[in-house]
């Protein structure tokens, strides 16, 4: 298998010096993403990780225009931005929203309905990382069943939302989830999204060693597990057409990705049998649901 | 002193290059859109303001009115949405009110802490418990965002409060919030001059692109974290151009009335003069009733209030400079914000501190409920030298 990394990136768009945690998906989420964009792009970024990494007043980690925004607002912000610079006939610019899981699941997602609703020329990225991790690791709805998070300290008892389901009922051009362990898959669905116009919107599984506890070095190969275990599976839609984008050689189970990680470490303490059958159960419905939408 | 007073209530003056009409106070404020030329709106709908932004959604459709106008799913997101819009250099343009305002609050600082030149209309009712008649409250309690804040009379100073703060918004980098009461404003109709197009024009130029909007060549950062040293700093920049609003709204108003024939400023005296006994301090339509009583209390003055924020206090200083030390100031609130004081009483003693002036608080026809000439007339005969009488009253029982 050909090693991706570098080569990738034709046109570095970020400056260094981010202020990242060692192993953070946002940094390397965002040199992918702008090195697609390119410069002529306003980021539009809510409350997140990303308000900080990106550098404080008067930096800018990116190349590319950066506003940041409130919590709740990304996509509306966003609305009022596309819509200007068309009517100054900047229509070869891009309007990027880089938000996390709580400014897209939660806070966000009233704001994000109506933009997609309205079906806004937006670029929509969310870089779920499964939590607040800004304010330091507290649940969100996209947080998983059973992950410790300081809101959750025996375990979040609810499953996460899902998300995916609720932008396909917005019946947008284009959605896909993408996976920093499949940086080609990325590119090649950043570039697709570029290409088209209207919502579009990708949901990024991203690591966070801090929040999800486990060493930094660990974050692409936790990545890759979560998708090679059918936990996060690769797929896009196009005008609601389902393509599924990798599938995982063999079955892995989903106990292989949830050991690796410190935030799911109290359930291996007595039998997780019973658990991880109930999870196992669940990611294999999911993935036949999958299945079917692309037979359809 | 009849005579001059009577002068005063019919003022709107028949002018040149202007088309005479009869509107609503939300039409005057949707007329008023189109001919400052905003190119970007949005908007969610609230009674009472709803028929603002019908009647843009109207003219945009047929033609009529040139913008860009999208509709939202909430007012968190219309202030957003306007922000960005600003951002890139838009002239923007929405309204709303009420539990409207309410929602957008958070957006409000943001908007104003961004110097955005945004200008917004308000159409003033309650929140809880759940009303939808003239009250101030929702407006007032925005005070502290940053916003210039203007209240409007009638339609005639809805229509021309709207292109002066476009004026001052574009001038200091301030957002205004223009405020006109529900119903007793927005739902009546009365005469208004409409400026021709052109000398609206004149008077306001297409909103300059400067280098602190996007450029999508020149890519920077905006609203990023600011360290404590820089966020200080910020805030005593906006003080210092926030402390220079109420001279330019004046300059503002003079350069109006030379271009349109109309006179504003940030507060408008009546029949204040040495020997007035009592001032009523009023803001909005209340205005246009005080005026009629006035007519047969003569030793009775107005101080209308049109810049509610920043408070004009050397305005009301130099009017009051003339009057006798032994003149009562009676302010009128029509908000009621949780504490002893209503927002007008607030602010008129924050601006006599240091006198020795007797001041009272009235709260009077919040809600919605009538003030009615007789009301006003019960305010003027208060024994305000009894010293039974309390600092603060509530008119109606
Ligand atoms: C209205 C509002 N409520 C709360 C916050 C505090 N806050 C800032 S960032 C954040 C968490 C962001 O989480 P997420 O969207 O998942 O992004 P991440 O930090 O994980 O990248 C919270 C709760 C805020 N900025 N605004
Ligand atoms: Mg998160």
């Amino acid at each position: 298998m050909k090693t991706e990394s570098n080569f990738l990136i034709k046109e570095e768009n970020v400056f260094c010096g981010a202020l990242s945690c060692r192993g953070c998906g946002w940094s390397l989420l965002v040199r992918h993403i702008s090195n697609v964009m390119g410069t002529k792009t306003v980021y539009v970024v809510p409350a997140c990780c990303f308000s900080i990494i990106a550098g404080p007043y008067p930096m800018n980690m990116l190349k590319g225009t950066v506003v940041h925004t409130l919590f709740a607002a990304a996509a509306a912000t966003a609305t009022g931005v596309r819509h200007s610079l068309d009517r100054q006939g900047k229509k070869k610019s891009a309007v990027v929203v880089l938000a996390g899981d709580g400014g897209t699941f939660d806070i966000g997602l009233q704001s994000l309905s109506g933009a997609a609703a309205r079906n806004e020329n937006i670029l929509y990225i969310c870089n779920n990382n499964g939590a607040y991790m800004n304010t330091g690791v507290q649940s969100s709805t996209a947080t998983p069943m059973g992950a410790i998070t300081t809101t959750n300290p025996s375990g979040k008892t609810s499953n996460a939302k899902d998300l995916m389901g609720i932008i396909a009922a917005h019946k947008i051009p284009y959605f896909a989830t993408a996976s920093l362990a499949f940086l080609d898959d990325l590119k090649k669905k950043l570039e697709k999204a570029k290409s088209l116009s209207g919502f579009r919107f990708l949901m990024i599984d991203s690591p966070c060693p801090p929040g999800h506890k486990y060493a930094p070095e660990m974050s692409i190969e936790i990545s890759r597990l979560a998708v090679e275990t059918n936990y996060f599976p690769l797929f896009e839609a196009e005008d609601g057409d389902y393509e599924i984008t990798h599938f995982p050689k063999k079955k892995i189970a989903v106990s292989e990705l949830f050991k690796q990680q410190g935030r799911f470490s109290h359930l291996f303490k007595t039998d997780a049998t019973k658990l991880m059958n109930s999870y196992q159960k669940e990611v294999d419905t999911e993935w036949e649901a999958l299945l079917e939408k692309v037979e359809k | 002193m009849k005579s001059e007073l009577a002068i005063k209530i019919t003022k709107v003056k028949e002018v040149k290059r202007h088309t005479k009409k009869v509107l609503k106070g939300n039409t005057a404020a949707a007329e008023a859109a189109k001919i400052c030329k905003a190119t970007f709106i949005s908007a969610y709908p609230i009674t009472p303001q709803t028929t603002i932004i019908e009647e843009i959604a109207s003219m945009i459709s047929k033609g009529e009115f040139d913008a860009v106008s999208v509709n939202m799913e909430s007012e968190h997101s219309v202030f957003a949405a306007i922000k960005g819009a600003a951002l890139v250099g838009e002239r923007v343009f929405t309204a709303t009110s009420g539990q409207g305002l309410l929602y957008a609050h958070e957006v409000l600082h943001a908007i104003a802490h961004l110097r955005l030149p945004v200008v917004a209309c308000n159409v003033g009712r309650p929140s809880y418990p759940w009303n939808i008649w003239c009250d101030q409250s929702d407006s007032l309690a925005q005070r502290d965002t940053g916003w210039i804040q203007i209240y409007c009379e009638n339609s005639q100073d809805v229509l021309d409060t709207l292109i002066q703060a476009y004026k001052i918004s574009e001038k200091l980098l301030f957002p205004t919030l223009v405020v006109l009461d529900a119903f007793y404003v927005s739902h009546t109709n009365e005469n208004v001059y409409i400026p021709e197009q052109k000398l609206v024009d004149e008077y306001l130029p297409p909103r300059m692109v400067s280098d602190t909007d996007i450029d999508i060549d020149h890519p920077k950062a905006f609203g990023g974290l600011v360290a404590p040293e820089l966020y200080d700093k910020f805030n005593r920049l906006f003080w210092q151009d926030m402390n220079k609003v109420e001279d330019a709204f004046n300059i503002v108003g003079a350069e109006f009335e030379t271009h349109f024939g109309r006179s504003y400023g940030a507060i408008e005296a009546v029949n204040i003069h040495a020997g007035t006994k009592k001032i009523l301090i009023t803001l909005s339509s209340i205005t246009t009733t005080a005026r009629g009583v006035l007519q047969s209390n003569p030793d009775v003055g107005l101080l209308k209030i049109r810049l509610m924020k920043p408070f004009p206090k050397k305005s009301i200083l130099k009017v009051l400079e003339k009057v006798n030390k032994d003149c009562i100031l009676i302010a009128i609130d029509r908000n009621y914000l949780g504490d002893n004081e209503g927002a007008l009483m607030q602010e008129i003693k924050r601006a006599m501190y240091g006198g020795s002036r007797k001041i009272f608080g009235v709260y009077a026809g919040l809600g919605g409920r009538d003030v009615p000439p007789t009301t006003i007339e019960k305010i003027i005969n208060i024994d305000f030298n009894s010293p039974e009488t309390e600092e603060i009253i509530w008119i109606d029982k």
